[in-house]
């Protein structure tokens, strides 16, 4: 059997949400290995929700959030920024292989982006195969 | 009839009880020495103070499984988790710690409700106590003189081992341990001298000196209760206390635990895990009360249950001075100070 | 030349003692005298008279900034604090949890400090390495000058080197050893929540047995906790009972932090924690 990645793709309402939904009404090809949870700012995001994720299964994890400067209550993602680089630090430090774990910015006009971050995670986690390290069986 | 070997051959030794059952020996480990199972008998090594963790866990695990369930089905559809049970051969205790596994049964098997768990651990295990030296001097942190152990006294091993300089002297206690000796072909005899020295060791044991004070039971007890108000004694003792579990993890003697439910999707295991009364949530009720916020009244429950509550309730103290506790606490806090200071306060 | 240990106790007995008697705190963390020499106390001053029980010896490697959260906010404090313990005072500071004003930092400079477990000399391999103190009110002794100062990030080389699955294995192993008795989060001057994440049961973030899972999560999320804050006191690792190297990941996240956001923890009042800051031009370099 083939590999299927799961990925986690953690979305902030007002940009990468709303571009998600856009590329899903404009009939955008994606693969369907993301599953994608809203929240209402990237730095609503716990550290350890993906640490958790990937406890849980998960293959990779995807954060998207609004542009720099463009973040729905101002300051959001300029923290959020900071905190998710340390978190990929963390991952990377702890053995982890850092191509499974991206920020992107993705706003909610961005359909197109939001397909393309997808398509090219996945096929990145597809060649990384299944995520073992952190997964509790 | 005392037996011998040399320290060299302790690996046949080893060997020889690893055809028995299950062998449990300390091993040399980063942070000094620890009991673990034996897979290569070379690994055993008895040259060490003491454990940096208690045997306690031998019969006791950090975690042990009792039910595994599915969530949504029905509980007729739970199965309890058979516990692991082997011959085992529990090597190279020291006295003080011996002397824990007697305190412990009176938790685990004494009161009328017998844990099985511990309890059958406890009968398939064969226990090869063994004598510290009493020609050095002991721990700075130890005090089991304290509480009226020997550093060689055989009472409650199976078979009793002494080291005389390259010698290890082997003599069975119980006829458990007689019984076993009498399996082992890589022991011989041992002679007229060794048996001298073997009782002299024994006897000088009982007069060696770790640090040492008079403790009573009744008297202790007593103290502590009349100490229980005594907010400013114990916020004095406890000012430096950080509330960790390390000392608590390390004791041989106590044994407090959680059943947890840890449950990943629908697939879940009931199970007992250790728990200590110095962590902020151990006394955490479900309508978020909590009888003991302050470092000092958890510091009291740790000292007062093995000096006071302990004797009330079933007799001896629950405390064989080990000295752990005080060696492993972060900021040095060492409880026969504590009990010192509350004799004279 | 570096001042004694036991002129520093003078010192400091003496300093500790103007201020419980000038009224101008009402208690002095310092150390006292433990069960021996080599395992002194933290101890607490509130009168003259407390005073004499002080010790200062090459065995007091205890953070004494990890009590000053205990106090009621506003408590007047004196702290004996070395150089990493300063650094710890000043991020308790930026993070609001003291106020500069209630304190009277009494500074000691180290050299020759000791883990009494190892017996050997803390440095800059599981500390800052720093001498002096970063911020003080009175120092009790010489600044310490012309000691080799070592940078805290050279001992990270070997695990830096090692490849991915090499590293998640070395961290496994060590990991896996951990007993959960929480020594170091609570010798931690910058471990303060009440409750820990890790005590919370909704959610659930880590199993309390000692398992590969639930000390991964406990210990990735405590370091991320650290983040910007950690100042490399090292206490985590010296209150370990089974000795897991801690630092090495703690020092591996503040190089990181300091290389991104350009500041270290704890070396200035008038900053703020990294990672409750941001600046405008930050890039989204640090992302990659
Ligand atoms: S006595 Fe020491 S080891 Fe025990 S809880 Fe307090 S600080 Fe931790
Ligand atoms: S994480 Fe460790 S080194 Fe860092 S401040 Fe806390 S105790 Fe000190
Ligand atoms: S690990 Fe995190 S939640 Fe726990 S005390 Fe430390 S900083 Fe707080
Ligand atoms: S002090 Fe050591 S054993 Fe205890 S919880 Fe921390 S890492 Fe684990
Ligand atoms: S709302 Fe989109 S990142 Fe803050």
């Amino acid at each position: 059997m083939s590999f299927e990645p799961k990925i986690l793709g953690i979305a902030c309402n007002w940009c990468t949400y709303t571009g998600a939904d856009l590329a899903g009404t404009t009939r955008l090809q994606y693969p369907q290995n993301l599953r994608v949870v809203r929240v209402m700012c990237s730095s609503r995001i716990n550290p350890s929700f993906i640490f958790k994720a990937f406890q849980l299964g998960a293959d990779g994890v995807l954060v998207g959030g609004c542009h720099p400067g463009d973040c729905h209550y101002n300051t959001g993602n300029l923290y959020a920024r900071r905190r998710l680089a340390v978190t990929k630090k963390i991952l990377e430090f702890s053995g982890m292989e850092p191509g499974r774990f991206r920020v992107e910015w993705i706003s909610a006009s961005e359909g197109n982006k939001f397909a393309e971050v997808v398509r090219e995670f996945t096929e990145e986690i597809r060649n990384l195969g299944p995520q073992t390290k952190f997964k509790i069986s | 009839m005392l037996k011998k070997t040399t320290v060299q051959k302790l690996s046949d030794l080893a060997a020889g009880l690893m055809e028995k059952g299950a062998l449990i020996a300390p091993v040399r480990e980063e942070a000094g020495h620890n009991f673990r199972e034996i897979s290569d008998p070379a690994a055993v090594d008895l040259d060490f103070y003491n454990t940096l963790l208690s045997p306690k866990s031998v019969f006791f695990p950090h975690t042990e499984d009792f039910i595994r369930y599915k969530t949504g089905a029905s509980i007729a559809e739970a199965v309890c988790v058979e516990p692991d049970i082997r011959p085992t051969v529990l090597f190279g205790v020291r006295p003080c710690d011996v002397k824990s596994f007697e305190i412990m049964d009176i938790h685990f098997t004494g009161t009328g409700k017998v844990d099985p768990y511990w309890a059958k651990r406890r009968e398939a295990a064969t226990i090869f106590g063994y004598a510290f030296d009493p020609n050095t001097p002991a721990d700075p942190a130890d005090f089991y003189s304290t509480l009226g152990i020997g550093a060689a006294d055989p009472e409650g091993s199976d078979v009793f081992m002494i080291r005389k300089d390259q010698d290890l002297l082997l003599q069975a206690v119980s006829p458990k341990g007689e019984k076993l000796l009498s399996e082992l072909p890589s022991l011989s005899d041992a002679s007229a001298d060794d048996q001298k020295y073997f009782d002299g060791t024994v006897a000088a044991g009982r007069t060696f000196k770790t640090r040492f004070t008079c403790v009573e039971a009744e008297p202790i007890a007593k103290k502590f209760e009349d100490l229980f108000h005594n907010a400013a004694f114990w916020e004095k003792v406890s000012e430096a206390c950080l509330s960790c579990g390390a000392c608590t993890f390390v004791c041989p003697t106590c044994y407090c635990f959680d059943i947890c439910d840890e449950t990943l999707f629908s697939q879940g295991t009931r199970r007992r895990v250790w728990d200590s009364c110095m962590f902020t949530d151990f006394t955490l009720e479900a309508s978020g009360h909590n009888p003991r916020t302050k470092v000092y009244q958890r510091l009291r429950q740790k000292i007062s249950h093995k000096y006071s509550y302990h004797i009330r309730k079933y007799g001896p103290i629950s405390c064989v001075g080990c000295g752990r506790c005080t060696r492993n606490c972060p900021v040095n806090i060492d409880i026969f100070s504590i009990v010192n200071e509350a004799m004279k306060a | 030349m570096a001042t004694s240990f036991k002129q520093i106790e003078e010192n400091l007995k003496t300093e500790a003692g103007k201020l419980l008697d000038a009224g101008k705190v009402s208690m002095v963390l310092a150390y006292g005298r433990g069960y021996d020499e080599k395992h002194p106390l933290p101890y607490v001053a509130r009168s003259l008279a407390d005073v004499d029980g002080m010790v200062f010896n090459e065995y007091c490697t205890a953070n004494l900034a990890r009590y000053l959260v205990r106090y009621p906010r506003g408590t007047k404090i004196g702290i004996a604090a070395k150089a990493a313990d300063s650094r710890a005072v000043i991020q308790l500071i930026q993070e609001d949890k003291v106020k500069r004003d209630d304190l009277v930092i009494l500074g000691i400079p180290v050299y020759g400090m000791k883990n009494a477990k190892t017996d050997e000399a803390i440095d800059a391999k599981t500390t800052c390495g720093l001498y002096n103190p970063v911020i003080y009110d009175v120092l009790l002794g010489e600044e310490v000058h012309g000691q080799p100062v070592l940078s805290p990030y050279e001992v990270l080389e070997k695990v830096e080197a090692m490849g991915q699955d090499e590293r998640f294995a070395f961290w496994k192993k060590e990991l896996d050893r951990c007993i959960r008795c929480y020594a170091c989060r609570k010798a931690c001057p910058m471990c303060y929540c009440d409750p820990c994440f890790i005590d919370q049961n909704k959610p659930k973030w880590g199993e309390k047995s000692p398992e590969t899972g639930g000390n991964l999560m406990y210990h990735l999320t405590r370091f991320h906790h650290l983040a910007g804050r950690c100042i490399d006191c090292g206490e985590c690792s010296r209150a370990c009972p089974v000795d897991i190297p801690l630092y090495l990941f703690h020092k591996k996240v503040a190089k990181e932090c300091e290389e991104m956001f350009g500041q270290a923890a704890g070396m200035s009042i008038d900053e703020k924690p990294a990672l409750i800051n941001f600046r405008v031009e930050d890039s989204d370099k640090i992302l990659e």
